[in-house]
């Protein structure tokens, strides 16, 4: 890893640790989905994303981005799988996410995601009888993680300090979202999913929020996919965009979108 | 996992209390027919219970009567004795010949008493001293309180026949060893050995009884025969069998049983309605609780779902709703316990005037409390875990959308 040609890589993008780690390497996984005879097709004939690289998934909804953060965040079980690997940490071995699948080891796939997945929902998500603070430390206090801190240092960061000791439904909708954003993030996870974050807000809210929540990403070294369908400021954040293509048939019986990179 | 469970408990705890009044609906709801049913249940068993100790604690309803005389010895009533089900017989002299005239200094009369002789062991002298010599003599109440005397006192007893053409009367210096309770004998009366009550006899039969002095015709018939007998059972549900024994050999009875079958029968029919109204009760709660807390999946989804998310197991998300309706249970149990408490203390206390110290109307062991906790909770976690089972099913990714 030391090797000078590692770091003269010029294919690799976020190589300055050297190897190229794929977290996610994916190859022929379809989910298809039918509703009142009109059928909807997520095909991934190939997918890497490298531990570190921040990911952009732009479209209009019902593209099918939903279903692919499901599927990487291994709640969804995809139709067929060709192969599904995941490794979230640099130096351990990839798990085989197909043999969980197949298997049916649902705890399995429950443990990783308690330990190495965050996610923000489109809308908070949070758990209304616990505080902001209880929320936030949800994930830490599942994984029974000492408090280093970093509850606090999120809070302020986040600009929620203030609210910790209330309940979510005394916060705004914006507040709320960063409570979600310090939630996926206070366990340290290897990966950070997050599904419009902040399609709820209004613009300007939602570009602040965005940038804070991608500085954070890149404070604590966590990956990150994104979806969303407002793409112009996710230019601006220097994330990588996800190739993926929609085709309908001309009588709308089948939906296929395709998504590589 | 039982780590876990740590944190499970403690947030389907914060859900509940979060959501109190819809915690405290179904905890009142819960006390609303689990309370009523307590103290349905507690006037039964106070009810019936006191009726049923009476006629345990009273001996009388243990009694086994021989109806007119028959002829019975020693060895027979031996026999008898060492039935288990007997706990104490003992012969009886003939009743015309059984009574005594006694007379104490204390009061200017004499009175005529029955003479029952007794042993050691007597359940109408429990817990009192009994005669165990010729001179000695337990009276009735009745008869203790005209003769003005108390344990301790001497009375002159006599006894008197035609003897020969005269009239001849013998007297006896008696002891009174101690005073029977009301309940045990409503007459006067005098518990006396056997002996005592068979000198009388012999004395009237114009038989000598050399140990009191009394003169008359040696007696030669060894083998004495009784005409009767006192008996007691073991228990009130002895009395049956030992008469049917006794009817058998040909010894006709009379018994209480005809009152204790009515009690009995009394308790049988109480419990199957309590029990009727307690399974119509339970079931109806049971189905109560079950739909809410099957519409709570429902409402609850997208929580339920981000609990899927942040990575609890199946097995974890069904202890939710089980826990809660847990709680329900517990509080509901407890609020039941303490209207339960409340209006037993008022009805006790509205029937205090027409009891006995230690009865009560209304009464419940704590082993019913406990009964009620395991029903309770039975019915409420076996509801609640088909809606846990409805919850486990929940794709962590399926409420994640909803708006």
């Amino acid at each position: 890893m030391t090797s000078p040609i590692t770091t003269l890589d010029t294919q690799a993008r976020p190589s300055l640790t050297g190897e190229r780690i794929l977290i996610y390497h994916l190859r022929d996984v379809i989910k298809t989905r039918e509703a009142e005879g009109a059928a909807f097709r997520l095909r991934v004939p190939s997918l890497q994303i490298a531990l570190g690289e921040k990911i952009a998934l732009i479209g209009e909804s019902g593209c099918g981005k939903s279903t692919l953060l499901d599927m990487l965040s291994m709640t969804l079980r995809p139709t067929e799988i060709g192969s599904f690997r995941f490794r979230p940490k640099r130096g351990a071995d990839p798990v085989d996410i197909s043999a969980l699948w197949r298997k049916k080891q649902l705890d399995q796939l429950g443990d990783l995601r308690r330990l190495r997945i965050g996610y923000v929902m489109q809308t908070g998500g949070l758990l209304p009888y616990l505080t902001v603070r209880e929320n936030i430390n949800l994930s830490r206090r599942l994984l029974d993680i000492e408090d280093d801190g970093l509850v606090d240092e999120l809070a302020g960061d986040l600009d929620i300090r203030r609210h910790l000791d209330k309940h979510p439904h005394m916060l705004s909708v914006g507040e709320r979202q960063r409570v979600a954003i310090g939630r996926a993030l206070a366990h340290r996870p290897a990966i950070v999913i997050a599904d419009e974050p902040t399609a709820s807000l209004d613009p300007i809210a939602a570009e602040r929020i965005m940038s804070l929540f991608i500085e954070l990403v890149d404070e604590l070294h966590i990956t990150v996919i994104l979806a969303s369908h407002a793409w112009r400021h996710i230019n601006r954040l220097g994330l990588r965009h996800l190739e993926h293509h929609t085709h309908r048939e001309e009588d709308g019986s089948m939906t296929e979108t395709v998504v590589s990179g | 996992m039982p780590h876990r469970f740590k944190d499970v408990l403690w947030l389907a705890g914060r859900d509940y209390r979060n959501e109190w009044q819809m915690s405290s609906f179904f905890i009142l709801a819960l006390a609303a027919v689990l309370g009523p049913m307590m103290i349905l249940f507690g006037l039964k068993f106070g009810i019936v219970g006191s009726m049923l100790d009476n006629l345990i604690e009273d001996p009388r309803n243990r009694e086994v009567r021989p109806i007119g005389s028959g002829r019975y010895d020693q060895a027979w009533i031996g026999k008898m004795r060492s039935r288990p089900k007997i706990d104490f017989i003992v012969p009886r002299t003939r009743a015309i010949a059984a009574t005594i005239d006694l007379k104490s200094e204390t009061a200017n009369r004499i009175i005529s008493v029955e003479m029952i002789p007794t042993d050691r062991g007597d359940p109408l002298l429990s817990h009192r001293t009994v005669p165990n010599d010729l001179q000695q003599l337990v009276l009735s109440n009745s008869a203790a309180r005209k003769l003005n005397v108390k344990p301790g006192d001497e009375i002159n007893g006599s006894l008197s026949r035609r003897f020969k053409g005269r009239s001849e009367r013998v007297h006896v210096r008696l002891q009174v060893v101690d005073v029977a309770r009301p309940a045990s004998f409503a007459r006067d009366g005098a518990f006396t050995t056997l002996h005592l009550a068979e000198a009388a006899e012999d004395f009237r039969d114009g038989h000598a009884v050399p140990p009191l002095g009394w003169s008359g015709v040696e007696d030669t018939n060894n083998t004495r025969t009784y005409p009767g007998f006192r008996l007691y059972t073991r228990s009130i549900y002895d009395v049956a069998p030992i008469s049917d024994t006794l009817g058998e050999l040909g010894i006709e009875v009379s018994t209480r049983a005809a009152d204790i079958e009515i009690v009995q029968s009394l308790d049988r029919n109480l419990s199957m309605v309590f029990w009727l109204i307690a399974v119509i009760g339970l079931v109806g709660f049971s189905f109560s609780l079950g739909a809410s807390l099957w519409a709570n999946v429902d409402r609850k989804r997208k929580e339920l779902s981000v609990l899927r998310l942040v990575g609890f197991r199946t097995g974890e998300i069904v202890w939710f709703p089980v826990l809660q309706s847990s709680f329900t249970a517990l509080f509901g149990w407890l609020t039941a316990s303490l209207i339960y408490l409340g209006v037993s203390f008022i009805i006790n206390r509205m029937f205090t005037p027409q009891l006995a110290s230690s009865e009560s109307v209304c009464r419940l062991l704590p082993e019913h409390f406990l009964i009620a906790l395991t029903l309770t909770l039975g019915s409420a976690v076996f509801t609640a875990s088909l809606a846990g089972y409805r919850a486990a099913r929940i794709e962590p990714s399926e409420g994640l959308r909803e708006v």
